[in-house]
């Protein structure tokens, strides 16, 4: 067959494809998945979260268990959202001595109905830098809330938190503005966040009323001589509720888990079907057509993989070796391919004592033509519902490996962040939009699969078309 | 691989396809059964002739078919096409093999089974060419496909190259098998009953046109069948098997108008005729009983549990050979002339 009937092939082929619906959607939810996981990676906020999914350090200044951004739409008292705080307005002064006085003024526009969790200050630099931040509220009042001598170094910043580190500063605010009130505080228990996003008021601390309107975060930072330098400092906002799909009990962005995860779905999914269902599809037409020591050889090696329990085997091996990704496909190959392997192996016993296979082999056909031209076609339909049907449950495998910490972990999958959840207590807590993401993400994959197998089946299986 | 030139114009002979002596045993629960499906079956084909191969079910008919098809391997005995033998060791080739397709093909009883249902008509078509490395291009397989779909009668052609098999009638697709048979410009045909499986009111229009064919392309051909009445309309020499050996054969007047042997007869008796007056009348054949089971054949004559003419000698003494009654029509069967 030359290139030009290849391509024919293919239009006839897309012609009836494009007739039946469920195929189409079926492709249609395949593709923005394809183009999710190829082009996911500059979609999501966190773009260097694949290499550090499990480092908790990477993840800290997100809330943690925040619900998605779009839930405020729903509830009665609006969250802050997560976001950064960044190009602040620079302010340069010149003191004696090469001192430079460098501050940056941070608008944060606070329209909500509770307090952030937390303002974490990031600054770097080179040098002994003193500095200070201060707050101005829309009422006018505000003042400085943290002060200290930062000892920064190249890839060295520093990293501070207001709600734990300004507590001194928040109290010497409050006092400043009504000593009464400020006495009523406990300073060890005191909220910073609660309180500078807050309207004064006696009960304040146990019913906050939101102070809203344009804030002011004034970092001040000191460059002793010219022979040290500091960077743009940058604020993230640690808000109630964060991203698209909210976030884990440690801290993780959901939406960037699930948009990674996608490419380990396909891959994984993909991958490990395709292999196995080829495998054992080939596998069972050989023994099927050939018959005799072939087949015997076949069937028992089949019989023996077959008995052995999937899971433990995996679990052992992957405890014993600690595979890789590509590892672990390769070995839940090895014991997929017996899922397709005996029913292909009936049906090529049926097909081959058909007619039109004599008549084939009277036209002059050699063995492997009749298996690829005669055999082949007549299994393509049932191979891919058994690819589209196998995919769930590889996943599902590579996700109770990932569970016993004997997975891949430098990738990120759906298994693995329902996993988490699972064990985290998600179901428990009430943590929505931990679990029914990715599980929907798995069904969907899923549905997206069996749709494309129906509609193949009903191109390759003519007596199935209308007429 | 040998052109298509030198198989047809090459080595000729009068004999086409000539069979000696052939026998096939099937062993079956593991050897301790042997069926003998052909027991010994000798005829010659001659050039351009139609061969009626005529029995019940089970007689051993469509096994000589997949024999000569090579579908088969023969036990014993051999098959010469054009004086060659191609069951001898020699022969046993992939190329001879390939050679032998090209010369002898096959058309089968069951139009709807014959093709594979996923295949277009242009694949069923295309298929023999694809194996056999004819036709460079597509264009110019197409070309030879509408040629032999236009011998066929099955035009226009561009109507149903795109068609899958199950969309067309059992006549048509009858067609298509026979074009598809006939594209590699074959010697020799073997028809499985061919027509068994089409409606009566296309039977005489396929096999017409199956005539029509084998005189234009001097085919010889071996009609399988089980109906005597077709293959008086459509041979030029009937061979009558039970139990999977011949026991008559001749021209078909002969053997339809002169039966020898007593159960050529009761086959021309079990024909139904149509005629007013005769309808309701159920035939009483002389006959008795079913054909025997092949892995238990009755010792002496094989016919003879059957036969209403059986005495003593025919169970008990060795199997009559053909004898011949003048003008090549033999058969066997030791009392011919008592009955």
């Amino acid at each position: 067959m030359n290139l030009r009937d290849g391509l024919d092939g293919l239009r006839d082929f897309w012609k009836e494809f494009s007739r039946v619906k469920t195929g189409l959607v079926g492709l249609a939810i395949l593709l923005v998945f394809i183009f999710l996981g190829v082009f996911g990676r500059w979609l999501i906020p966190f773009p260097d979260a694949m290499k550090h999914w499990q480092d908790i350090t990477y993840w800290e200044d997100n809330p943690q268990s925040a619900p998605p951004a779009w839930t405020n739409w729903f509830s009665a008292k609006k969250g802050v959202p997560s976001s950064v705080l960044a190009r602040p307005k620079v302010e340069e002064t010149k003191g004696d001595n090469d001192v430079v006085i460098k501050a940056f003024t941070f608008d944060f526009k606070f329209t909500y109905d509770l307090a952030p969790k937390d303002l974490i200050v990031k600054m770097a630099g080179d040098g002994p830098i003193p500095a200070k931040i201060e707050i101005y509220r829309p009422d006018g009042t505000g003042g400085e809330i943290w002060r200290d001598q930062l000892n920064l170094s190249p890839g060295q910043g520093e990293r501070i938190s207001l709600a734990r580190s300004a507590s001194d500063g928040v109290l010497g605010f409050v006092q400043s503005q009504n000593p009464d009130i400020a006495a009523t505080i406990d300073p060890t228990l005191i909220k910073p966040m609660t309180v500078m996003f807050t309207k004064i008021a006696p009960d304040m601390e146990t019913n906050p009323v939101a102070l809203k309107g344009e804030y002011r975060i004034v970092v001040t930072e000191l460059v002793p001589s010219s022979d040290y330098k500091i960077d743009t400092p940058s604020i993230e906002v640690s808000g109630h509720v964060s991203g698209i799909l909210g976030t884990d009990k440690s801290k993780r962005d959901l939406f960037t888990g699930i948009i990674l995860g996608i490419q380990w779905a396909l891959i994984i999914g993909i991958m490990t079907s395709v292999i196995s269902v080829v495998v054992g599809v080939f596998l069972g037409i050989v023994a099927a057509y050939f018959g005799g020591a072939v087949d015997w050889i076949l069937t028992r090696i089949y019989e023996l993989i077959y008995l052995l329990p999937v899971l433990p085997f995996l679990i052992v091996i992957s405890a014993i070796f600690k595979p890789s990704i590509w590892t672990l496909i390769i070995l839940i190959c090895l014991f997929f391919w017996t899922g397709s392997f005996k029913t292909v192996y009936s049906m090529a016993l049926q097909i081959k004592e058909e007619t039109f296979v004599e008549a084939s082999k009277a036209l002059g056909s050699g063995s492997w033509r009749i298996i690829v031209k005669h055999i082949s076609p007549i299994l393509l339909p049932y191979s891919f519902a058994s690819m589209a049907l196998s995919i769930p449950a590889i996943i599902v495998y590579e996700a109770s490996v990932s569970l016993l910490g004997l997975g891949d972990s430098t990738i990120v999958s759906w298994g693995q962040i329902l996993q988490a959840a699972l064990t985290q207590g998600a179901v428990i807590n009430n943590l929505w939009w931990w679990v029914i993401p990715p599980g929907l993400a798995i069904a969907l994959m899923g549905m997206s699969f069996a749709f494309l197998g129906t509609a193949l089946d009903k191109i390759l299986h003519p007596k199935l078309k209308t007429r | 691989m040998q052109s298509p030139e030198s198989t047809s114009v090459g080595l000729r002979t009068p004999i086409a396809l000539e069979l000696k002596n052939l026998r096939k045993e099937f062993h079956v629960h593991r050897g301790k059964t042997i069926i003998k499906a052909v027991d010994g079956i000798s005829f010659s084909l001659k050039r351009g002739e139609i061969l009626g191969l005529v029995g019940e079910s089970g007689c051993g008919k469509t096994t000589t078919g997949k024999l000569v098809m090579r579908l088969l391997k023969p036990s014993s005995g051999s098959i010469l096409v054009d004086g060659e033998d191609t069951t001898a060791e020699s022969a046993n080739s992939k190329e001879s093999d390939f050679a032998y397709r090209r010369r002898v093909q096959m058309i089968f009883q069951d139009p709807y089974a014959s093709m594979n249902p996923h295949f277009k008509i242009r694949d069923v078509l295309e298929e023999p060419l694809l194996i056999h490395r004819v036709g460079e291009t597509k264009e110019e397989r197409t070309e030879m496909i509408s040629a032999v779909m236009g011998k066929v009668k099955m035009t226009p052609v561009e109507e149903y190259l795109d068609r899958h098999p199950h969309m067309l009638s059992g006549g048509q697709r009858q067609r298509i098998a026979t074009a598809r048979t006939l594209i590699l410009r074959p010697e020799i045909i073997v028809a499985d009953e061919p027509v068994s499986m089409i409606d009566l009111s296309t039977r005489a229009e396929i096999l017409q046109l199956m005539k029509t064919i084998q005189q234009e392309m001097e085919l010889s051909f071996i009609y399988i069948t089980h109906d005597i009445s077709t293959a008086r309309y459509f041979t030029d020499r009937i061979a009558v098997m039970y139990l999977g050996r011949i026991v008559e054969i001749g021209t078909q007047d002969e053997v339809i108008d002169d039966p020898k042997h007593p159960y050529t007869k009761a086959l021309i008796q079990a024909v139904c005729e149509p005629v007013s007056g005769r309808v309701g009348l159920m035939r009483e054949l002389d006959i008795k009983g079913e054909i025997p089971s092949a892995a238990n054949i009755p010792s002496g004559c094989r016919f003879h549990p059957r036969c209403p003419y059986a005495t003593k000698d025919c169970a008990e003494q060795a199997e009559p050979e053909l004898m011949d009654v003048g003008g090549g029509h033999q058969h066997a069967c030791r009392r011919w002339k008592e009955i």
